[in-house]
This record gives C-alpha cells, sequence and structure tokens, in this order.
C-alpha cells in the first residue's frame, strides 16, 4: 500500500549555512516535483522551502520504498554528495509524516512557536505542486486537513497570542497606556533597522503622525521617505519630544540623548499627557531616571526582550495544548487513510455486480421485446434473469474456495461466512454451498441459450438446481 | 452631609431587610468571586459574573423600592443613603464596564458594595431622625449621588494606580497587563469626567446642607464638617490644577482618593454616631 511520508530538513537539524545549501528558489520547485514523481516511486508529492525548512511531503508509490531515493535525490539536485547530509536529513513515513505535516502547519515545529507565515507558505506549496499536477487525493487530504488543524490551534489556544518580537511588544506597550492608537502621534530618532519596524507597526495600528529626526539631514530624510514620515530638524528635537506620544529611539550616540535634565523641561511643556519612550539602541539613548517621571513610560531593549520571552514562555504552555489537538486529528486522520485501502477494492466489486446484472438485464428485456409474452412467460423470464445472475456471481468466488489449497480453504470459507453473515450448519451448508457451486459448472451457456427464440420458458433444470 | 437634626427624635424609622436584599447580597459576593476568577484567567466566567453583577443590581434596585413602599426613602436618613450609594456604585460600575474591560476594577468595587449594603440593612438602626425636611432630603440625595459619582472615579483612580505601577516596574505578567484592562489614558480621562459631573453636585449638596444647618441653628464644630470640606476642596483643586497646570495621572489619581477618603469618612461618622445614639 502506498504511504504517507516526509523527508527534509529544518532549523531544528542544521544550521543556515546546510539549510541554504539545500533550499530551492520558487521557480525551481514545480520542475523539481515533476522530476520527484517521474523518477522516483513517488505517487504524490509536495516541496516547501522556506528559510527555516526545506521538506517534501509525499506519497510513495505502492509497496515501495520511497524515503530513500528521495533523501539521494535532494542531495543530488544540490550537488551534494548523500553521505554528506545524511545526518542532517530526517524523513518520517505513516502515522509519524502526518502528524509532523499537522504540527509544521500549526506552526508547532517553527523557530518561533505560533507564528503565523509558515501556514500561509504551506498553502503555496501546495498550490504550486497543484499547478505541477503532482499533489493528488491523498497528499491534498492531508495538507487540507493539516490547514483545519492549524486552525483550530490558532482559535482553541492562545499559542498565537502576546507579541513574540520586539516591535511588535513596543506595539502592545503604546496600547496599554493609550489604548486606540488612532491619532497618535511617532517620533523616530536615529535610523536603526529596528525602530524602522517599530514604526511600521505603529502606522498599521492607526497612528497618524509620523516624525522622523536625525543628527544627519539625509539619513532622517531618506527614513522618513521610507516609513512615510516628515523629516525634521535634529535642532528641534526638545520641541518634537513635546508633541509625540510615542518616541522609538535609536541612535549611535555613545552618550545618553534623552536626558533627566530635557525631560524636566519635556514633560512640563506637555503638561504631564503620558508619552511611552521605546530606547533600542545600545548603548542606551535614554536615561533610566526618565522612568521616574510621572506620565513617562520608558523601555529599553532589555525590558523589550523579556516581555518577548515571558510571551514565549505562554506559547510553549498553549503549545502542550495543541499537541493533542494534532494527536487526535492525525488518529482520525489516520483512520481515513486505512478506510481508503479498501475503498478501491470496494468500488471494483460494485462495478463488477453492477457489470454482471446489467448485461443480463439487458438481455432479458431484448428478448421480451422481440414478441408478445404470457404474464406466465414474462415471470419466467424474470425468474431466470435472477438465476443467472445469481450464478455468474457466484461462480468466481465458488472456484476459488473449492479449487483453493487445502490449508487456505478453511480460512476462505470462514472470511466468506464472516462476509455474508453465513452461520452454515454442521452438513447443511456444505450441502448448499456444493449445490450452488454445481449450478454455474457453465455460467454462459445459459444466457447464450436465451437468444436462441422459443426456447424462453424452458431452463427446467436450472430451476431443480436451486 | 451634615444633618444635625439627626438623633435628635427618637421614631423608629426602619424596616426588616427584603428577600431582595439577601438575593442581592449573595449575588455581590458571587460576581466578586467570579470577578476574581475572571482576574486569576478564568476568560469564560466573564459572561456569568457581569450577570451576576446585573442580577445584584436589579436585586438592589428592588430592595430599594420595596423599602419606598414601607416608607423608608433612600434619602430619609445616612443608613439608607449608604444603601442608595452602593446601589449608585454597581449601576455606575456596570455602565463602565460595557466600554472597557474593568475586571479589576469590579474586583475593588463589587466587596465595597457589597459591605455598604451590609452596613446599610444590617447595621443596627439605632435611633431614627425627626420627619426630615425638604431641604434636608435633598441635601442627603445630592451628597449621595456625588460620593457615588466620587466612588466610581476612585476606584477607576485605583485602578490607575494598580497598573501604572505594574507597566512602570515592568511588571507585565502581572495580572493586571495580562488580561489586558482598560488603558491608562482611558482611565485618566474618565475618572477626570466622572468628577466634572459629580463636583457641581457635590458642592450643591454641601451649600444646602450648611444652609440646613443653620436654619436649625445647630453648632458647627461637628468633626465631620472639615472632612467635607477636605473633600470638596481636594476636587476643586483637582479640576483647577488640570485645567491650568496638566495635571493628571499619578497625582490626580492619589488627590481623587484622598478626596473620596474624606467623604468616606463623613458617612462612618454619621453611621457611627447613630449606631451608639449620639
Amino acid at each position: 500500500m502506498s504511504e504517507l511520508f516526509v523527508v527534509g530538513i529544518s532549523w531544528r537539524t542544521a544550521p543556515v549555512a546546510v539549510r541554504e545549501k539545500l533550499a530551492f528558489r520558487e521557480e525551481e520547485l514545480q520542475s523539481t516535483l515533476r522530476a520527484m514523481t517521474a523518477q522516483l516511486p513517488v505517487a504524490e508529492a509536495v516541496l516547501i522551502s522556506t528559510c527555516n525548512r526545506v521538506e517534501v511531503y509525499g506519497v510513495s508509490k505502492p509497496g515501495q520504498d520511497a524515503t530513500g531515493p528521495v533523501r539521494r535525490f535532494l542531495a543530488e539536485q544540490r550537488g551534494l554528495a548523500p553521505a554528506d547530509v545524511a545526518d542532517v536529513i530526517y524523513d518520517h513515513s505513516g502515522p509519524a509524516a502526518i502528524r509532523h505535516v499537522f504540527r509544521v502547519a500549526s506552526a508547532l515545529d517553527s523557530l518561533v512557536l505560533g507564528e503565523a507565515q509558515i501556514l500561509g507558505q504551506l498553502k503555496d506549496a501546495y498550490g504550486l505542486s497543484g499547478g505541477a499536477g503532482t499533489c493528488g487525493a491523498v497528499l491534498g487530504r492531508c495538507l487540507e486537513r493539516a490547514f483545519g488543524v492549524a486552525k483550530r490551534v490558532r482559535t482553541e489556544t492562545t499559542i498565537a497570542r502576546g507579541a513574540a518580537n520586539v516591535s511588535t511588544v513596543a506595539v502592545d506597550l503604546a496600547a496599554r497606556v493609550f489604548g486606540d492608537l488612532r491619532g497618535k502621534s511617532v517620533l523616530v530618532v536615529g535610523a536603526g533597522k529596528m525602530s524602522t519596524l517599530a514604526a511600521r507597526h505603529l502606522r498599521a495600528q492607526g497612528a497618524t503622525h509620523i516624525v522622523v529626526t536625525n543628527r544627519s539631514p539625509e539619513k532622517a530624510e531618506r527614513l522618513a521617505a521610507e516609513i512615510d514620515g516628515i523629516a525634521k530638524p535634529w535642532d528641534g528635537l526638545p520641541q518634537l519630544l513635546a508633541e509625540a506620544d510615542v518616541v522609538i529611539s535609536s541612535t549611535g550616540a555613545r552618550e545618553p540623548i534623552l536626558t533627566r535634565a530635557l525631560f524636566k523641561k519635556v514633560t512640563k511643556a506637555r503638561r504631564w499627557r503620558p508619552i511611552v519612550v521605546i530606547d533600542i539602541a545600545v548603548p542606551r539613548d535614554a536615561e533610566p531616571a526618565l522612568n521616574d517621571f510621572d506620565g513617562v513610560f520608558l523601555y529599553d531593549i532589555d525590558d523589550l526582550e523579556k516581555v518577548v520571552a515571558a510571551n514565549l514562555a505562554e506559547r510553549a504552555k498553549a503549545a502542550e495544548q495543541a499537541h493533542k489537538i494534532v494527536e487526535h486529528e492525525a488518529t482520525q486522520f489516520e483512520q481515513w487513510m486505512r478506510s481508503q485501502g479498501v475503498v478501491p477494492t470496494i468500488r471494483a466489486l460494485r462495478e463488477r455486480f453492477a457489470q454482471v446484472a446489467d448485461a443480463e438485464l439487458q438481455k432479458t428485456l431484448e428478448h421480451l421485446a422481440r414478441r408478445e409474452h404470457t404474464p406466465a412467460q414474462q415471470r419466467e423470464a424474470i425468474q431466470r434473469l435472477v438465476q443467472l445472475v445469481v450464478n455468474k456471481l457466484l461462480h468466481q468466488p465458488t472456484m476459488a474456495l473449492r479449487e483453493a489449497p487445502p490449508e487456505e480453504a478453511a480460512l476462505r470459507a470462514e472470511i466468506l461466512c464472516e462476509l455474508f453473515a453465513l452461520e452454515p450448519a454442521a452438513h447443511g451448508s456444505r450441502d448448499s454451498l456444493t449445490a450452488i457451486a454445481e449450478a454455474p459448472a457453465a455460467p454462459s451457456e445459459p444466457t447464450e441459450s436465451t437468444d436462441s427464440p422459443g426456447d424462453v420458458p424452458q431452463a427446467p433444470e436450472r430451476k431443480a438446481a436451486t | 452631609m451634615t444633618d444635625p437634626g439627626l438623633g435628635e427624635s427618637v421614631r423608629l424609622l426602619s424596616v426588616a431587610p427584603s428577600p431582595a436584599f439577601w438575593v442581592a447580597a449573595v449575588a455581590y459576593g458571587a460576581a466578586s468571586f467570579a470577578l476574581l476568577a475572571v482576574l486569576g484567567g478564568q476568560q469564560r466566567l466573564r459572561g456569568l459574573a457581569i450577570g451576576l453583577v446585573t442580577v445584584a443590581l436589579i436585586a438592589h434596585g428592588v430592595d430599594i423600592g420595596w423599602r419606598g413602599t414601607q416608607h423608608v426613602h433612600p434619602a430619609q436618613s445616612v443608613r439608607e443613603a449608604i444603601g442608595f450609594l452602593s446601589f449608585i456604585v454597581t449601576g455606575g460600575y456596570l455602565l463602565a464596564s460595557t466600554r472597557y474591560r474593568l475586571t479589576l476594577g469590579g474586583v475593588v468595587v463589587m466587596p465595597v458594595s457589597l459591605v455598604l449594603l451590609l452596613a446599610a440593612r444590617l447595621s443596627p438602626a439605632g435611633t431614627a431622625p425627626e420627619e426630615l425636611s425638604g431641604l434636608g432630603r435633598i441635601h442627603i440625595s445630592l451628597a449621595t449621588v456625588g460620593v457615588g459619582i466620587f466612588a466610581l472615579a476612585s476606584a477607576l483612580s485605583a485602578i490607575y494606580l494598580v497598573e501604572e505601577r505594574a507597566l512602570k516596574r515592568k511588571k507585565f505578567d502581572a495580572l493586571a497587563f495580562k488580561n489586558k484592562g482598560a488603558p491608562l489614558e482611558a482611565l485618566d480621562r474618565l475618572s477626570h469626567r466622572l468628577i466634572w459631573v459629580g463636583f457641581p453636585i457635590f458642592t450643591i449638596a454641601l451649600v444646602l446642607g450648611a444652609v440646613w444647618v443653620s436654619k436649625l441653628g445647630a453648632s458647627l464644630d461637628r468633626p465631620e464638617y472639615p472632612l467635607a470640606i477636605v473633600t470638596w476642596l481636594a476636587y476643586a483643586g483637582l479640576l483647577v490644577a488640570r485645567q491650568a497646570y496638566g495635571w493628571r495621572g499619578r497625582r490626580a489619581a492619589k488627590t481623587t482618593m484622598v478626596g473620596f477618603v474624606a467623604a468616606l469618612a463623613v458617612l462612618a461618622i454619621y453611621l457611627v454616631r447613630r449606631m451608639v445614639g449620639g
């Protein structure tokens, strides 16, 4: 039977220096997928390549192992010796693979627990494989389910709550003081990358007025253009501070810029309206004593990191609950997989029965249409039809039972009894089995005889056999 | 809060608590615990807690109404006024909690309401006052409403101080922070607005009280009078300082609470005097 598998590397097993060697560019993904399904014992495949993981989710061809060939394939595609990366590539099959896919989608396997990006990346990868025609029913169903699990995990646990990076923590803190950030103004002092990110987040939360100031006017202009703000001269800093609600400071200055003496004037000029000062510079731009002023809320990089750490700890707690959801869903999916194993058999059986019944029915109907029949003749024809269908259907199993090797005969008989809910009496059952087995000794003959006109109402010996 | 007529007459003017009172008392207690549980992280109990507050408020209102039918008016005596004060505070809290997450505030306000209600209904009635003049009734009514509004402003100030402390000390795992209560600026603003509303009412009550006292020709040297003046000065000063110098935040919150504590002291003196029958 074909089986789900996962082969890949992630931040858990390999440093970025190794991950980047195995990474695929987006335009390579589809051709790689096609090559995989064409050359390897892989029936279905999805390939995801992000900065934190390169993974193949696939379904092997029936009865074949795909993980070994895929491992070699991944290494060779990137011009690496399979032995060199054998230690960092992992693989999972069957139930473990299902759980892995569910965990990845739910961001339980992510570097930042509960992050939202991976789900989108996974959906993209799924879409790409659809375009390449390498994603089939089993894998498709598995991924669709994984997206459902991810949604459950996000809504039923607290894993995605609380800011998980420094720039969103800054926004959270400002919200604790101001609530709604709409209409609030932000002052960016200096031009660090972090302050750019934080300013963007604040704008996204509704802060309307973003002012940038820097010792170098050109740098201020450049950053202002980048984040859609206004550049103001450095000399006006005290006035700018008096007008701002949130200050993000990240200059490269060696000495504090936001000093106690400065803020003594600033707070008075602000009439003690609250101000949040986020100091992400090292060495720090703000004197710690600013925090003592009524209405001044000062946070340095350590404070922000502490919040991030606390939030991540909360997420780790939530992850335990999330794992339970994954386990539950994976078990259900396994059941579905197992039921999929017998579905083709059921379908073939039904088709076969329908075929036989249809063929016989057709012949009888044609026969009846040829000329007038008395009701008795018609009844006779129907009885014959049923007889023929039963005989034809039972012919094959009966032969299989009779001609079975002695050691298997009992087992086959037992399975038959179970399948058809038979309760064979010691002798009676044998007799009736034999009787049926006898009947279709020449299963195709009766059908031919119906074709010959005038022969219709007969077939008495068949009747006797029942 | 100046009614020197209290205690002079010996007409009993109180009735036993109604069944609605017991319902209210139990609901206040249950609401206190439910809100405490919500604060502790049991977010799904939030609806239940607010429901209990609502039940308490309704039962409390029914109790006051029932006493009215028994000719016990809410502004008849300090004892009754305290029960009415508790009702106003709860109503105000319920109103404010429709806009902000005031779980922490509820944990403070609900037990206070319960204690006030119990004090109003279960303290010894002592000797009831003589029939109050219209002036006296208006004085007690307005003073009760004014102090009720100050009580709400003080509760918000208390929350402000707790949250501000957590933010300043960077205690981000503190309960208040985790539960994302009302933002500081909103607490400050709401408290200020309440004082704007309460202050004129309280001022009129104070003036009427003074007129009443002088009409009765009683002496003005009781300890509650300067305390009432302290309350008035605290709020008057606060409004002026905010308007003129932009006073707000921690200082404003503390002043608000000082004014309310003085008002509470006035109430307590009245109540104690009634119990000892002075």
